[in-house]
């Protein structure tokens, strides 16, 4: 990657840090950029943190003993190294959805909601563009719509973990009542 | 173990998870977690629920 492609992704991560800070005060129900959690779900997600931190050591391992190994990824080293970053949050977000530490006081769903269509949607365009432009595979390794597609995958395996917990939660709260 | 002694309390009050949560200010999973005994709460949750319910923490809590 050259210098101007690696200040171009230093200026987006910059952009969505201030779009991220805005997105969630608008979806916050008071208007708190941090999301407010009970203390089980602080404790939860304390746990969470700690095995997304493992998963991502264990990548990194496996990546030094691939490096040593002289073994080549069919992928860019920036690549690479976002699918570890990617693996640690869906570690975090798998357990806290599943340990109901996802969702906090605070947060509006349906709001929620919208940011992830248009996080997705803004995701689909670099894709899009690397596929109508044939820069989808660049000295036979994926380029930079890579990035985009682990983000995509991401959130569809978040957002079906929702859908799957939320189905058995409401029939948990029914068996509830009827105790 | 279940705690059923908060979940009659609970009922004597006629509120529901979710209503005692917000009095709370906690989720309504963290009060199901609780009563199933999947959780042991902080002294401070405990005196929160105790004075939701109008009752000690012996009549709730102690075994």
């Amino acid at each position: 990657m050259s210098i101007a492609a690696s200040v171009g992704v230093a200026v987006g991560i910059m952009v969505g840090l201030i779009l991220c800070v805005i997105w969630f005060k608008f979806a916050n129900n008071n208007k708190k950029v941090k999301t407010d959690y009970d203390e089980r779900q602080e404790m939860i997600r304390n746990r969470g943190y700690k095995y997304a931190f493992y998963t991502v050591l264990f990548y990194e391992a496996l990546l030094m003993i691939l490096a040593i190994g002289r073994i080549e990824l069919p992928m860019s080293s920036y690549a690479v190294h976002f699918l570890g970053i990617i693996l640690g949050c869906i570690v975090l977000c798998e357990y806290c959805v599943w340990k109901d530490a996802y969702w906090g006081l605070n947060n509006n769903r349906k709001r929620y909601i919208i940011i992830f269509a248009f996080t997705a949607a803004l995701n689909v365009i670099p894709i899009a563009g690397g596929i109508a432009g044939g820069t989808l595979i660049e000295d036979g390794k994926i380029g930079m719509p890579m990035l985009n597609i682990m983000v995509l995958v991401m959130l569809a395996v978040v957002c079906i973990t929702m859908v799957i917990k939320q189905i058995r939660d409401k029939s948990a709260v029914s068996e509830e009542e009827e105790d | 173990m279940k705690n059923l002694r908060l979940k009659s309390a609970r009922a004597a009050k006629d509120l529901s998870q979710d209503d005692l949560a917000k009095i709370c200010g906690v989720s309504r999973q963290t009060i199901s977690a609780v009563e199933k005994g999947d959780y042991n709460p902080t002294i401070n949750l405990c005196i929160a629920i105790c004075k939701a319910l109008d009752r000690t923490l012996d009549e709730l809590f102690w075994e």
